[in-house]
C-alpha cells in the first residue's frame, strides 16, 4: 500500500524540515517517536493538522540520563503534566508489550496536539484516495498534503513497491 | 495452528467507508413514520451496543498476546466505531436525529457497561475479557442486526449492514480463534489469570454491568413487538461455536459466561425473576450524574463520510 492514489502533495524523509505549510490542511503519517519531532514543526504554519499516529512512543521534553525506566518515569510523568484528557493521554501511551521501546525528545509535541487546529487520530489509516486518507472508522480525511513519516508503514512498503511518480 | 497474519492481510483488504455508500439514494421513503417511531430507540441502542464493543475491543488491544493480534484489535475498534458512524449516518438518512444531528442519550445499563469499560476494561485479565467480548458480540450485535434486516427495507440499509455483517463475522471468527489460542496455554496460567487477577469489586462490577444489560436489551425488543428467542438463539451460538474448539473448554471465564448464557436463554430460570430484572429496575434507578462524563472517546462519532 502507497501513497500512489492521492493527488496533492507528498514530503517524505525530512523534507517538512523548515518547510512553509501555510494554507495547507496537512497529514501527519508516522509512529509517535517520528510525529513528535514533526508535528510542532508543521503546526507552527499550516491551517490544520491530523495526525494519524501510527503507534505510541514515549517523549520526554529533554534528554534523560539512565536507563529506559527512568527515562519512561519521565515520560510518563511529562504526558500526565500535558495532557488533562485521560483517553487522549491513553492513546499516546506506549503499549506495555509489543511498543517500539524507543524514546522521543519532543518538548513541543503536547502542546501542539493541545492546539484546536490540530487533532490526534489514532485508527488505522488504510488507503490514500486522491483528497487524502481512509481510516478504518469509515471517515475519509480530506487534506492537500500529506507528511510521510521515515518509519511509517507505507514509507516502507514504498521502498518495495516502488515510490508512485 | 490460526494464521493471524493472514487474518490480518483479509481484514485490511475488507476495509470499507462511509464514502462508498450513497446515503442520497432512493429508498428512504420506505421509512414509515409508524416504523421510525418504532425504530428510533432500536437503532440508538444498536449505535451504543457498537461503542461497548468497540470499548472493549481497545483494551483488549492492550492485552493482545501477540503483535498481530494486537493489530487485529485495533483494526476491530476502528470497525465498532465504523458500524456506529453509519448506524448514525441511517438514523440521520430516516430523519431520526434533532436538527443538531445529536446522537440520543444511551440508556442507563449502556452507560454503565462504557463506564465498567473505562475504568475497569484496561486492568481485566486477557482471559475475561476475550470471553465477555464474544457473549456480547453474539448476543447484542448479532441479534439486533437480524432484527433490523426483517423490519426495514430501506435498499441502503442492506447495502450497508452487507458491510457490517461481514466485518462481524470476522470479528466473531477471531473471538473465537484467540480462545482457543488462550486456552491451549497451561492451565495454572488461565486459573490465575482468570481468578486472581480478578478484584471481587470488579467481578461485582462486571455483574451489576453485564447482567441487567441483556435483559434490558431484551425488555427493549420485546416492547417492539419481536421474539424473543431470537436472542435467545443468538445467545446459544455463543455456547455452540465455543465448544466446537478444541482448548476454549478449557478457560474458567468460559464456563462462567456460558453457564449464565444458559440462564439468560431459559425464561422461566430463577436467574431472570431473581438477579436480572430486578437488577434492570434497580439500575434505572441511579441517577446519571453520579456516573460523570463519559471519557471523551464517545464524542468521536459522526455520521459524516468526509472530515476535512
Ligand atoms: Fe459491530
Ligand atoms: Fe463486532
Amino acid at each position: 500500500m502507497t501513497t500512489a492514489g492521492f493527488r496533492g502533495e507528498v514530503l517524505r524523509g525530512i523534507e517538512w524540515f523548515s518547510h512553509d505549510f501555510t494554507g495547507q490542511r496537512v497529514a501527519v503519517v508516522a509512529p509517535g517517536r517520528e510525529a513528535a519531532q514533526i508535528v510542532p514543526e508543521v503546526a507552527a504554519t499550516a491551517r490544520s493538522v491530523k495526525v494519524f499516529q501510527e503507534e505510541p512512543d514515549w517523549v520526554v521534553p529533554v534528554r534523560v540520563p539512565g536507563g529506559r525506566a527512568v527515562s519512561a518515569a519521565v515520560a510518563r510523568f511529562f504526558l500526565r503534566t500535558q495532557v488533562k484528557d485521560p483517553w487522549i493521554r491513553r492513546l499516546l501511551t506506549p503499549h506495555a508489550r509489543f511498543g517500539s521501546r524507543r524514546t522521543a525528545v519532543s518538548v513541543g509535541y503536547y502542546a501542539a496536539l493541545r492546539h484546536p487546529d490540530c487533532k490526534l487520530i489514532t485508527w488505522p489509516v488504510y488507503a490514500f484516495v486522491a483528497d487524502g486518507v481512509r481510516t478504518a472508522e469509515g471517515v475519509e480525511h480530506h487534506v492537500d498534503c500529506v507528511v510521510l513519516g521515515p518509519g511509517s508503514v507505507f514509507a516502507r512498503d514504498e521502498i518495495t513497491e516502488g515510490r508512485p511518480a | 495452528m490460526t494464521d493471524f497474519a493472514a487474518m490480518l492481510q483479509t481484514i485490511k483488504d475488507k476495509q470499507w467507508s462511509l464514502a462508498d455508500i450513497d446515503w442520497d439514494a432512493p429508498g428512504a421513503e420506505t421509512m414509515t413514520d409508524e416504523l421510525r417511531a418504532k425504530m428510533r430507540p432500536f437503532m440508538a441502542d444498536l449505535v451504543w451496543i457498537e461503542h461497548i464493543g468497540a470499548r472493549g475491543f481497545a483494551s483488549l488491544a492492550r492485552k493482545a498476546p501477540t503483535p498481530e493480534i494486537q493489530e487485529i484489535y485495533r483494526y476491530f475498534h476502528a470497525e465498532e466505531q465504523k458500524h456506529a458512524n453509519a448506524e448514525l449516518a441511517l438514523m440521520k438518512r430516516w430523519g431520526m436525529l434533532d436538527e443538531n444531528g445529536a446522537m440520543p442519550e444511551p440508556n442507563i445499563n449502556v452507560r454503565l457497561a462504557i463506564k465498567v469499560l473505562d475504568d475497569f476494561g484496561d486492568t481485566l485479565p486477557l482471559t475475561g475479557l476475550a470471553t465477555l467480548i464474544p457473549l456480547l458480540e453474539c448476543a447484542l450485535d448479532g441479534a439486533l442486526v437480524k432484527f433490523l434486516l426483517e423490519e426495514v427495507t430501506d435498499p441502503v440499509c442492506h447495502q450497508v449492514f452487507k458491510h457490517i455483517n461481514s466485518d462481524e463475522s470476522r470479528h466473531i471468527t477471531v473471538d473465537f480463534q484467540v480462545l482457543e489460542l488462550i486456552g491451549a496455554g497451561p492451565r495454572h496460567k488461565l486459573l490465575i489469570e482468570t481468578i486472581g487477577n480478578l478484584k471481587p469489586q470488579v467481578i461485582i462490577g462486571l455483574i451489576v454491568v453485564f447482567v441487567p444489560l441483556i435483559n434490558k436489551m431484551r425488555d427493549n425488543i420485546v416492547a417492539m413487538g419481536l421474539p424473543e428467542n431470537k436472542l435467545y438463539n443468538a445467545v446459544k451460538r455463543f455456547a455452540s461455536v465455543g465448544s466446537r474448539g478444541e482448548h476454549t473448554k478449557r478457560i474458567p471465564a468460559y464456563h462462567v459466561l456460558k453457564a449464565q448464557a444458559a440462564m439468560v436463554v431459559d425464561r422461566s430460570h430463577a436467574y431472570h425473576k431473581y438477579l436480572a430484572d430486578p437488577m434492570v429496575k434497580l439500575t434505572s434507578k441511579i441517577p446519571r450524574r453520579l456516573l460523570g462524563k463519559p471519557q471523551s472517546w464517545t464524542e468521536e462519532i459522526t455520521h459524516e463520510p468526509v472530515a476535512s
